[in-house]
């Protein structure tokens, strides 16, 4: 028995860490550690070396060097870019989003979940109702062929080239001035259309988008673009800011939260070692309709085992009908769990609720 | 006197070696992120003497990581867990099915083990070290290696017998329906 315990147990560790991956720029990633921690000792030491005479200098040295925090804004924000940029071909982002919303006035609050996978042009999204059933599973594979499941309904459907939703996939133009939320649809599942730019909420809320079914109002059924694309674009664009250290279930993160005063308020943490981000959260300002969504992301290398998780599997038993059909039957069974979009200021003319 | 290295020769190494090492450190923490957080901190130490390194780095890397993970948990206060068992909801089947599930509880209960017990069957189960390289890795003496290790063992049995009884008791309440 000892020795069944022993060859279990190495073989349960070989299983456990199979598909592990270590991430690339360790080196880089220490040498940039390394030389932060280097300068902040030398600052820490020149005050100290400068005394109670020169205080008024270290007081302008020491913040001006380590703590100006548009100084250390940019700096992370170029980090967590770069990251971004190596991420966005090399890993499947995999994200799972929890989103609390009201679904009108006075409506109560559900709570569904997501589970979201995204490589390349493949992507992949599992939807869940408030009771914690599957509803649909829904995915585009590499040549463009999008499937979807609707378990209600038990029907299936898979058709070439519906296209990805026109700009979504185009890259951000950061928008000087305006009204940041004009022309802007928010759907109460977390859908916000409307024009591209840099606006605050614009650009990490994309990211956590539900594709959503196609042809109920608001999307041909495609991710915004990848997670890493979207997570890029959203830090980019400059409006958020380092919050502070905090920690991601039991680990080390850097906080970073979007300028305050907008509709939502996004706050993102970073794992300092990969610079990748690994949790959003997304919440509506007091006053607007209650909705929060948290997105916890985890960046995993395109194992085979990892890659199978792409492809939309089809049920045993599943009937395969058109795709309009599925969507119809889905929404019909569904009575209304994807509710309307939702107004905001200035958008009258567009096909939201009031 | 060693002559300098470079970055390059580093990243060289770490390319094949970074890999094996971070399942080790990922064992040792009890999830990837940890595992990661480890690892880095493992290569920035190595990095501080590296242009001037004379020995072997995936050695040294081993070592600092081990004495992070028992340090960084000592620090955390992590050692005074109370151990858990995870036999509630592991539920054994008859087949070899039974065998993956048993294995997987093994290095969840693993996982769930003091550290300094973890890391010594760590080091012999998967790094296969014989108890006196263990001992050198974590620098204590072969009788603590000897003694932890037969601890981490005897939970480790305990659940696998347990768990065999438990196969045997469905086993029976199954060819009963």
């Amino acid at each position: 028995m000892n020795n069944d315990v022993e060859s279990l147990l190495r073989e349960g560790m070989e299983r456990f860490t199979s598909d592990l991956r270590a991430p690339a720029g360790l080196v880089r990633h220490a040498t940039q550690r390394r030389r932060r921690r280097l300068a902040l000792r030398s600052v820490a030491g020149s005050a100290a070396v400068l005394g109670a005479g020169a205080v008024a200098l270290v007081a302008v040295v020491v913040p001006g060097v380590a703590e100006n925090p548009a100084v250390a804004s940019a700096s992370v924000v170029k980090r967590i870019d770069k990251a971004l940029s190596a991420a966005e071909p090399g890993e499947i982002a995999r994200v799972t989003v929890t989103t609390r919303a009201a679904t009108g006035p006075g409506a109560a609050i559900k709570t569904t979940t997501a589970e979201e996978w995204s490589y390349g042009d493949q992507w992949r999204s599992v939807s869940y109702s408030s009771a914690g059933h599957l509803v649909y599973d829904e995915g585009s594979s590499t040549s463009s062929v999008y499937t979807l499941v609707s378990y209600p309904t038990r029907t299936w459907a898979r058709q070439r080239d519906l296209g990805r939703p026109a700009g979504l996939a185009q890259p951000n133009k950061p928008v000087v001035g305006g009204n940041p939320v004009r022309n802007r649809t928010v759907h109460p599942g977390g859908r916000i259309l409307g024009p591209h730019g840099c606006e605050p909420t614009g650009g990490a809320v994309r990211l956590l988008l539900q594709p959503g079914l196609p042809g109920i109002g608001f999307s041909a059924s495609a991710p915004p673009t990848t997670a890493a694309k979207a997570l890029r674009t959203a830090i980019s664009c400059g409006t958020f800011a380092v919050a502070g250290r905090d920690r991601v279930d039991g680990n080390e993160a850097i906080e970073l939260t979007s300028r305050p005063g907008g509709l939502f308020t996004e706050t993102i943490w970073v794992r300092p070692v990969t610079d990748l981000p690994i949790r959003v959260v997304v919440h509506s300002a007091p006053g607007q309709p209650a909705f929060r969504m948290t997105a916890d992301i985890s960046w995993l290398a395109p194992t085979s085992q990892n890659l199978a998780k792409l492809t939309v599997p089809i049920p045993a038993g599943f009937r395969r009908v058109p795709l309009a059909e599925v969507i119809g039957l889905t929404v019909l069974h569904l009575q209304g769990p994807l509710p309307r979009p939702i107004c905001l200021p200035a958008d009258a003319g567009t096909t939201c609720q009031d | 006197m060693a002559a300098d290295r470079s970055a390059a020769e580093l990243e060289h190494f770490l390319a094949e070696r970074a890999d094996h090492l971070l399942r080790t450190a990922v064992l040792l923490t009890g999830s990837r992120e940890a595992g990661e957080d480890l690892l880095q901190m493992a290569v920035e130490r190595l990095l501080r003497r590296w242009r001037r390194f004379d020995g072997d780095p995936e050695g040294y890397l081993r070592r600092t990581l081990y004495n992070l993970a028992t340090d960084g948990y000592r620090r955390a206060g992590r050692w005074r867990q109370k151990e858990r068992l995870l036999r509630t909801g592991l539920q054994p089947t008859q087949d070899a099915t039974g065998d993956v599930d048993l294995r997987d509880a093994l290095v969840r209960l693993l996982l769930q083990l003091p550290v300094r017990q973890r890391a010594v069957l760590v080091l012999r189960y998967w790094e296969q070290l014989t108890d006196a390289e263990t001992a050198a890795v974590l620098g204590c003496a072969e009788g603590t290696v000897k003694s932890a290790g037969s601890r981490g063992l005897a939970r480790m049995r305990e659940l696998a017998d347990d768990w065999s009884d438990t196969a045997a008791m469905c086993g029976q309440w199954g060819n009963r329906s």
